[in-house]
């Protein structure tokens, strides 16, 4: 194994008095793909907003290339290359499809044409619909804008929430085929699913979070453990 | 002929309009970045005319320099007060957010009081005091000064939030704070400079309408009313829109006032804000409200 791009120890985190996270430890590799699993209010959002800044943690350490980043603010996490697709998704409703993609790379300087072109061939969807207005469209294609927008400033760690969530099944499917194809153009990526076919299929390392503590299961592979025993593993 | 006044009434009521026009696009600068409405900005004014009265009179510095720095001070102000006292509660529901603002107000209102009391005070003008004569209609200087003024702070501020690139962080703050905050906007950042900005144009508004009209601690409610007046009748968050609802308010109130009965200059603001809010929320120009998807 090489060395982890990103690692978390002993995070702990919560809100106001209420405590969601007990001390999380995780490892993601480089161009690998880490799933979090868990059932709902177990706080896998809450982590995934812990490692891009949006949640402070009590306690723990988050390093990113053997920086510490715990308790930095959002906007600096950004910078150095952890960034987030919401489960809210968070789009600009009333821009464009194009004008959200080109806010993905507002901080950077200098010209976002390339980037722009690499998304639009990644997602041809978008392409089709570049000067359409956000609030108009469907929620698969808002997740591949929000995908497609995180994308543009080309980040180290990309975390996806939930990306499946409340979407139809041939959206899934696209979903599932474009986060595939990321990982096998080398994004590492931390993905929240509940959706474990999903998971099953795109990731290369599992974790469990039960009340706010994760679990490795390291014989999670598709075909190598029954779906019916992962439910078991997450819910039970 | 009485109605030979009108073209008379129109011109002081463009000087006044423009005016609350420049109030009203200060406060659409904040609330375009942080969709709040500052209802402490009337306040703000004012406290930019006196800050302006304390280095021109109190310190004897040359007016364009005081002016300078009175804008500089509240910028630092506006700046201050979103970082002291509106991120603590950045979460709490947006009527905690206006009440904040117009405590704020009241801070300043009363910080003037107890320096100034009732007294009136007028800044000296900077500029020679004349009038162009058009036929009939007298313009005075103060009338072009204002205008220049107010019609070249709208157009820096249709460029910068229409055609750069700031104009769509700007929007893109506004139509989901979260979503500029996953693009990597330092939003605290972002709504202080903005809450600088909208204090600092509420300086210079409240500098001009201090060399017409005299000074009072008081003076600040009032300016909050015809600017929002202004706002409302515009449209919210529209910069044109405030422009033309501050002109048209400044002229009704002159014209009602004058042709009905003089009480109307001070309930034109009351009375526009109660009939738009009842029959057309949106103002003249404004969009329809953000729907957050
Ligand atoms: N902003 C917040 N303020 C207060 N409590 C919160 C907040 N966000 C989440 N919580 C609480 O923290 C716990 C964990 O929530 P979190 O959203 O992290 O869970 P999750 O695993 O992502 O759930 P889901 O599968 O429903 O998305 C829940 O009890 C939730 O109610
Ligand atoms: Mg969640």
């Amino acid at each position: 194994m090489p060395e982890p791009l990103l690692t978390a120890r002993g995070i702990t985190a919560g809100y106001g008095s209420q405590q969601v996270l007990f001390g999380i430890d995780l490892d993601v590799y480089p161009s690998q793909t880490l799933a979090l699993l868990g059932a709902n209010g177990t706080g896998k959002s809450t982590m995934l907003n812990t490692l891009s800044g949006f949640v402070r943690p009590w306690s723990g350490s988050l390093r990113l290339d053997n920086e510490e980043l715990a308790g930095k603010p959002a906007h600096r996490i950004f910078r150095r290359g952890i960034v987030q697709v919401s489960q809210g998704r968070d789009l600009f409703p009333d821009m464009t499809v194009e004008e959200n993609l080109r806010l993905g790379a507002a901080i950077r300087r200098g010209p976002v044409g390339q980037l722009l072109d690499n998304v639009f061939g990644s997602f041809p969807r978008l392409a089709e619909r570049r000067a359409q207005q956000v609030r108009l469209m469907s929620g698969g294609e808002q997740q591949m804008l929000a995908i497609g927008r995180a994308l543009m400033s080309q980040p180290k760690v990309l975390l996806l929430d939930e990306p499946s969530g409340g979407l139809a099944p041939a959206f899934v499917r696209e979903i599932a085929t474009i986060i595939g194809v990321l990982r096998s153009t080398g994004v590492t990526m931390v993905l929240v699913e509940q959706n474990i076919k999903l998971a099953l299929k795109v990731a290369d390392r599992f974790l469990i979070l039960r009340d706010g503590r994760a679990f490795e299961r390291s014989d999670m592979r598709e075909g190598a453990i029954s779906e019916e025993e992962i439910v078991r593993s997450i819910y039970l | 002929m009485l109605l030979m006044m009108a073209p008379q009434l129109v011109v002081s009521g463009v000087t006044t309009g423009m005016l609350y026009a420049l109030i009203g696009l200060s406060m659409t600068v904040v609330y375009r970045t942080t969709t709040i409405v500052n209802f402490g900005q009337g306040d703000m004014a004012t406290a930019g005319a006196y800050a302006t009265l304390v280095f021109a009179v109190g310190l004897g510095l040359n007016f364009g320099v005081a002016v300078v720095l009175a804008i500089g001070v509240l910028f630092a102000l506006g700046y201050v007060v979103q970082r002291a006292l509106l991120r603590p509660i950045a979460n709490a529901p947006h009527l905690a957010l206006a009440m904040m603002a117009l405590a704020v107000g009241y801070a300043l209102r009363g910080g003037a009081r107890l320096e100034w009391g009732n007294q009136f005070m007028t800044l000296p003008r900077p500029y020679p005091q004349g009038a162009l004569a058009l036929g009939q209609v007298v313009i005075p200087t103060d009338t072009l000064v204002i205008v220049g003024f107010v019609l070249l702070l709208l157009l820096i501020l249709l460029v910068v939030f229409q055609a750069t690139p700031l104009g769509r962080l700007t929007q893109a703050v506004f139509q989901s704070p979260r979503g500029a905050a996953l693009v990597g906007i330092n939003l605290d950042a972002f709504h202080a400079v903005a809450w600088g900005v909208g204090a600092a144009l509420g300086a210079i508004g409240g500098v001009l309408l201090a060399i017409i009209v005299p000074l009072t601690p008081d003076l600040g409610e009032w300016v909050l009313v015809q600017g929002f007046a202004a706002m409302a009748l515009g449209g919210f968050g529209s910069l044109g829109g405030v422009v033309v609802g501050g002109l048209l308010l400044g002229i009704l109130e002159k014209l009602l006032g004058f042709y009905v009965n003089s009480m109307f200059i001070d309930i034109t603001g009351y009375l526009i804000t109660v009939v738009v809010l009842l029959v057309r929320p949106q103002g003249l120009f404004g969009r329809r409200m953000i729907v957050r998807v």
